[in-house]
């Protein structure tokens, strides 16, 4: 919370009302314009939509079957498996993920190698997720000779190479999956706890030790209590709605004859539909729809207003520095060393040529770029690049433009209007696409762009300009007043003042930008669902090649290594700005 | 939405795109090409790129990637299809027609494919497509030295597959069979062979409207494949890992590894044993056994389908070229190609598998075209859904020791159900 040194400037600039918003009154007509190209977005290609899938679940070519479609739907002899595996991933994994994250943002805090350990949990964050998929699936091949993680399960149980643990085997597979994504999401959790720990007031901890307090009182009341229950909520909801994304892992890692067993919602709603939204596809994405949204409503309301923006954060006081025990500082160390091993595995798998990734374990082989020369010689990897490259910038100027024309008026709202559209945008930020994929496909052919790059660019800017929006809404509330004043007094039109604003939000631009870079350019579904014949999205190339993915290996883990360091270095090098954006915009 | 609200929706986007089409051609001051959409990538395209290279008037390849219906379906709402496509499955060639998207075509005088595969193009008595690529799906790749007397009939396969699994058992020889069941398609291929040889009124019975999914002929032919697919040591690794093994892979296991002996899969197995090979011997291949000895032993049959888009200028023209005996003489030369079309001159295949597979096409025999493609809807199989899954679970349960009655039994069960949902069978 800014602090206003002169109490008398609120009032020159604005009415009485909550302190975080209601500063400023833009001029009505003009700024109200500003929210025309978003709403005409989120309309069209997102609200719209939702209501098509919701027509179609209740109807057959246009007839009323009432709830039919539902009924057949969860009849299906399989469907309770899906349900039920679906809520064990939004469960149990942010569970995990939350309590590992707080464990080792604890052990790495003020130790020298902690900053090392971070900085190798965060690598995962910014893969895509169809990279994590092929990485855990080289780790897990089935075959002893290649699989690391089934060689060692061999030799520690001792049982031949046939009876070795199968992680992609039937019985195994959703672990490996979980696996995988708890290993992708680790890294932000301990980033969301470290600023959490560091914005705990270590007087706080002081004051409880003089009043005789140990250890474990020290953490009840001078970490959980204030703070921590509440960052507890903002990851364990990230990462459930982030468990809806586990679409691109599944298609990646699975084998056909196991997919059933790992089939989640995501999964089925896109077997059972495809790229058109009827029936039952329609009914199940609607389920699925009310509960991501129901879920991150439910979050929303009790974290709002919780969360004390990291950007004001007290510096940690320098006579605290106590160094960790020395357990936890190995804990951190082994945490670091276990999250590189995969990371080994897929460069050493991407050193080899395609028949000897194919054919034997990378530890069994000598290195050569093999697989990178046939992939630099050819075109298609370039012609992959350039267009993704091409595709996520587009779509982040164009986000980022829109959301900043639409955050602007919106973050003069007060009261029960702000906290409306809140929620609105967050709920708008987290409709899984695959549950409108048919009508989506529908508007892009009245805009004459469906199956083409265009089509994909707008999909892309759509389902990207809600949590954009919230984000910059958020931050320009959260101006000081006077900079909000001087920015008022120094622009002479609403587009001077609003260019001034975002300037001294540039953590969050920055935060937007990279967030919607990354997530563009690691996109599979948007791409699988509506990318053109003119070019595939890199998630999309790499997925492809997963259809026999053993003897094309090499090709894999190469093309995967080079998909991933433009979004490893975005987000490692925009961390900060990343976290404060994301807790400060809600979750995504 | 009403039928005549879509049509006039569809003729405006239509008007509006042939309207920009006809800009973009005036700007460009040429003749406008034919765009043609391929299910094929890679090499495949390349070649096929050269087949139109030689067509009089500019073409234009695009590769739709793995689903071309998806791509087809929003290329249609966008009114921007193209004017020919090449499908992988004749059930959308029907779906297409029966829904107007396509023109009846024309094939040339040299056209003539094996009787069984024209009828599958037709609907309501017109012709919507033409054959272009086939695969011979019965063939049996095998290391010579390994094998040097090939199986002549199903019991001396089953047995040689029992010596060489007991072998391979006490770990002192290479498996028998390389099989990629995480690939249910693999395991379609098997049951429509043994099915196509036992019963071949059956199988096209199974491919209509009134399918008995739970007759003899299925569980016979089910039966069979227990028979084989259940003896210890049969594959690398067993049941469990051969499930988890991709059709690639299973390849790479007899032609490089050398764990396997044998692989049953299609011609085009020939394109990926040369990426992975080790040098000194090549695989060569035998006909998928009968069940009677002195018999040919079945052909499934799979392949690729051009047809012309509705309102497409040049498609239909360009379709029937694709059929005259010369179009495909560069992919005839450069190898890889097998053609449907039994006018062309066995002396213009180069490659000598594929001459000899044109002879076996040509051959009086008990030729069918793949059942699991001509399967309605989702039945049709996909990685997890319909035939595929179906088949997978009953290769799981025959490897993992249940009995054959009871996997025959449970494999029907589900057949049954899931062609009835599909809407065909009974």
């Amino acid at each position: 919370m800014s602090r206003v040194p002169v109490l008398g400037e609120l009032a020159v600039l604005d009415d009485v009302g909550p302190p975080r918003r209601g500063r400023a009154y833009p001029a009505a007509g003009a700024t109200s314009a500003l929210l025309l190209p978003a709403i005409v977005l989120l309309g069209g290609l997102v609200l719209w939509p939702v209501l098509r899938t919701v027509h179609a679940s209740v109807t057959t070519d246009g007839h009323w079957v009432g709830a039919e479609h539902f009924r057949t739907a969860l009849a299906a002899p399989d469907t309770g498996a899906v349900v039920g595996r679906t809520v064990l991933w939004a469960v149990l994994v942010p569970a995990v993920v939350t309590a590992l994250g707080y464990l080792l943002a604890a052990v790495s805090r003020r130790s020298q190698e902690g900053g090392l350990v971070r900085l190798i949990l965060l690598v995962p964050v910014a893969l895509p997720l169809v990279v994590t998929g092929v990485t855990f699936r080289l780790m897990y091949d089935p075959d002893p000779g290649r699989g690391l993680f089934t060689l060692v399960a061999a030799r520690l149980t001792g049982r031949s190479a046939e009876d070795a643990p199968q992680m992609l085997g039937p019985g195994l597979v959703t672990v490996a999956l979980m696996s995988a994504f708890v290993w992708a999401w680790v890294g932000l959790a301990v980033l969301v706890f470290r600023a959490a720990l560091d914005a705990v007031p270590p007087s706080l901890g002081d004051a409880v030790r003089a009043y005789g307090g140990g250890r474990r009182h020290v953490l009840w009341d001078a970490q959980w209590r204030p703070l921590l229950l509440r960052t507890v909520a903002v990851v364990f909801a990230l990462v459930a709605v982030g468990t809806s994304r586990t679409f691109d892992l599944i298609l990646v890692m699975t084998p056909g004859s196991v997919r059933d067993e790992a089939a989640v919602l995501a999964l089925r709603v896109w077997q059972t539909s495809g790229g058109t939204t009827t029936g039952e596809g329609a009914a199940l994405g609607v389920v699925w729809l009310a509960a991501v949204v129901g879920g991150i409503l439910v979050a929303a309301l009790f974290v709002r207003q919780a969360w004390p923006p990291p950007r004001a954060e007290a510096p940690p006081g320098p006579e605290r520095a106590a160094p960790p025990w020395r357990v936890f500082r190995l804990l951190a160390a082994g945490a670091a060393v276990a999250w590189l091993v995969p990371l080994v595995v897929l460069v050493a798998t991407s050193l080899h040529g395609q028949v000897d990734a194919a054919a034997r374990g990378w530890w069994s082989t000598r290195p050569g770029a093999g697989s990178y020369r046939d992939l630099v010689t050819g075109t298609e990897l370039w012609r992959t690049l350039g267009f993704t490259l091409l595709l996520a910038t587009v779509v982040t100027a164009t986000v980022l433009l829109v959301a900043l024309l639409a955050a602007y008026p919106l973050a003069w709202l007060t009261g029960p209007a702000a906290q409306a559209t809140g929620l609105l945008l967050l709920a708008a930020s987290v409709v899984p696409v695959q549950v409108i994929a048919g009508p989506v496909n529908e508007v892009l052919g009245l805009v004459l762009s469906s199956g083409t790059a265009r089509g994909l660019a707008l999909v892309h800017v759509a389902l990207g300009v809600p949590f954009a929006v919230l984000v910059l809404r958020n931050a320009f509330a959260d101006l000081p007043a006077e900079q909000v004043r001087g920015a008022r007094l120094g622009g002479r039109r609403w587009w001077d003042t609003l260019r001034r604003l975002a300037r001294h939000n540039l953590p969050a631009v920055v935060a937007v930008s990279v967030l919607e870079f990354v997530q563009v350019w690691n996109d599979l579904v948007v791409g699988l669902l509506f990318s053109g014949p003119e070019a595939t999205p890199l998630g999309l190339f790499v997925a492809g090649q997963t259809r026999s993915f053993v003897s094309n290996s090499g090709a894999l883990a190469a093309s995967s290594v080079l998909a991933s360091v433009l979004p490893v270095l975005l987000v490692v090098l925009a961390r900060r700005q990343l976290v404060a954006g994301l807790v400060s915009g809600g979750v995504r | 939405m009403i039928p005549i609200g879509r049509a006039t929706r569809r003729t405006l986007l239509r008007a509006a795109a042939a309207g920009a089409a006809a800009t973009a051609a005036g700007c460009a001051g040429g003749t406008r090409s034919v765009q043609v959409a391929v299910v094929w990538s890679a090499t495949e395209l390349d070649r096929f790129r050269e087949v139109v290279a030689g067509y009089p008037a500019p073409v234009h390849v695009v590769s739709a990637g793995n689903d071309i219906d998806a791509f087809l379906r929003a290329r249609h709402l966008a009114g921007t299809s193209p004017d020919v496509a090449i499908l992988p499955r004749p059930g959308l060639v029907t779906e297409y027609a029966l829904r107007g998207w396509l023109s009846p075509v024309r094939a040339s005088t040299e056209y003539a494919v094996p009787a069984g595969l024209s009828d599958l193009l037709m609907t309501r008595g017109r012709r919507y497509g033409v054959w272009v690529k086939a695969a011979h799906k019965s063939l049996i790749w095998h290391l010579p030295s390994m094998v040097p007397q090939p199986p002549g009939s199903w019991d001396e396969l089953v047995s040689l597959t029992r010596r060489l699994g007991a072998l391979a058992r006490r770990g002192s020889g290479p498996a028998p069979l390389a099989i990629g069941a995480a690939d249910g398609w693999v395991l379609t291929d098997w049951f429509e062979n043994v099915l196509a040889d036992l019963a071949p009124d059956a199988y096209d019975a199974l491919a209509g409207p009134d399918a008995d999914w739970q007759g003899r002929p299925v569980r016979d032919t089910l039966d069979r494949l227990a028979e084989l697919w259940s003896i210890d040591g049969a594959f690398p690794g067993g049941g469990r890992r051969a499930l988890l093994t991709q059709y690639e892979e299973s390849v790479i296991q007899v032609v490089r590894s050398r764990r396997a002996v044998m692989v049953f899969e299609a011609d085009f197995t020939a394109e990926v044993a040369r990426r992975f090979l080790p040098g000194p011997e090549e695989a060569s291949t035998f006909r998928f056994p009968s069940a009677r000895p002195d018999a040919a032993g079945p052909l499934i049959v799979g392949g690729d389908v051009a047809v012309a888009l509705a309102g497409a200028r040049g498609g239909v023209e360009l379709v029937e070229w694709l059929t005259t005996a010369g179009s495909f003489q560069p992919w005839l030369r450069a190898g890889g190609y097998l053609s449907p079309n039994t006018t062309i001159a066995l002396d213009s295949y180069a490659d000598r598998l594929r001459h000899g597979l044109a002879a076996e096409m040509r051959a009086p025999g008990t030729l069918r075209f793949d059942l699991s493609d001509q399967l309605p809807g989702p039945f049709t199989g996909s990685d997890g859904v319909g035939i595929w899954r179906i088949m997978q679970a009953f290769f799981a349960d025959v490897t993992d020791g249940v009995s054959a009655a009871e996997a025959v039994r449970r494999a029907t069960g589900q057949l049954a159900a899931e062609a009835r949902s599909a809407g065909g069978g009974r």
